[in-house]
């Protein structure tokens, strides 16, 4: 689970440094993982810390920010990725790699996830990046995006099923059974 | 071994961005100008500018009803005194015919 921003009591409490620092991995992540571009998805995490500066007086809680910044980010992000209507123009092995903050799991399976996820529809994309990365459930997704909670959840399950299905044939049949389907 | 979704996490944690990102972010509020819209941003302000806005449509759309009104009558008043002239003038000439017939 992601960490949650404590609450400060009013607008004029929030130091807007210190929320800068507590959500551009947040922000900068969500641009990352639907853009797949590090430079564009800095500067969007840029343009949409700029946007919550202007907007920092309408701003009524912790959680208010939170849920603007990921509203904002994921909309800008899957504007820019209709905008592009193409893949990633550098190709995921020749990207240089953020710094990770917690390695974990198996890294080629990792790589071969993040490819598979890259190559979603720009919605689902953006429906699995809040599930797993920040950990949101369906009803919070559809909230942030504005769509239907059965949308999300049909969205969800349809690019699981189809994670799963390219993974195993990608690595399946190199490294044994995929995870979770023995 | 890890499961399915366990593995989706684990591709998908949070990055950092690079190292000078929030002083790029400040540099870059520092160098916006100033939005003086801020007023305006307050719901209240807001409110009252839509409340007003109305007020204003509904006065002007009484307004406009009046004028056109005012206007209906005046061209039905001047119907009724095209149509009274010619009646006169119709009456008349029944009165000198009748005068005629009657010497």
């Amino acid at each position: 689970m992601p960490p949650r921003a404590p609450a400060p009591s009013a607008a004029s409490a929030f130091d807007f440094a210190s929320l800068v620092r507590r959500h551009q991995a947040m922000v900068f992540s969500i641009a990352w993982h639907l853009l797949r571009d590090r430079a564009v998805a800095e500067e969007l995490a840029q343009d949409v810390f700029l946007s919550l500066h202007q907007h920092l007086a309408e701003m009524e809680s912790a959680e208010h920010v939170l849920f603007w910044l990921r509203r904002v980010t994921s909309n800008r992000a899957l504007d820019v990725a209709r905008r592009r209507q193409r893949r990633p123009m550098v190709s995921l092995e020749s990207a240089p790699e953020p710094v990770a903050v917690t390695p974990t799991g198996d890294p080629l399976l990792g790589t071969a996830l993040k490819k598979l996820v890259a190559a979603l529809p720009e919605k689902a994309r953006a429906i699995v990046v809040l599930r797993y990365q920040e950990d949101l459930d369906p009803a919070e997704i559809a909230r942030v995006l504005g769509i239907p909670v059965g949308t999300v959840k049909s969205q969800l399950q349809r690019a699981l099923a189809l994670l799963r299905e390219k993974l195993s044939r990608v690595v399946g049949q190199a490294s044994g059974p995929v995870p979770g389907k023995e | 071994m890890a499961s399915f979704e366990d593995e989706l996490r684990s591709a998908l944690r949070r990055r950092e961005p690079p190292q000078d990102f929030t002083e790029r972010v400040l540099a870059r509020v520092a160098a916006a100008p100033v939005r003086s819209a801020t007023r305006m941003s307050q719901p209240w302000v807001r409110w009252v500018a839509a409340i007003a806005a109305a007020l204003l449509l509904a006065v002007g759309s009484l307004e406009y009803r009046h004028y056109q009104g005012e206007r209906a009558k005046s061209q039905i008043l001047l119907a009724v005194r095209i149509a009274g002239g010619k009646l006169n003038k119709a009456q008349k000439k029944v009165q000198m015919v009748t005068h005629r017939s009657n010497s």
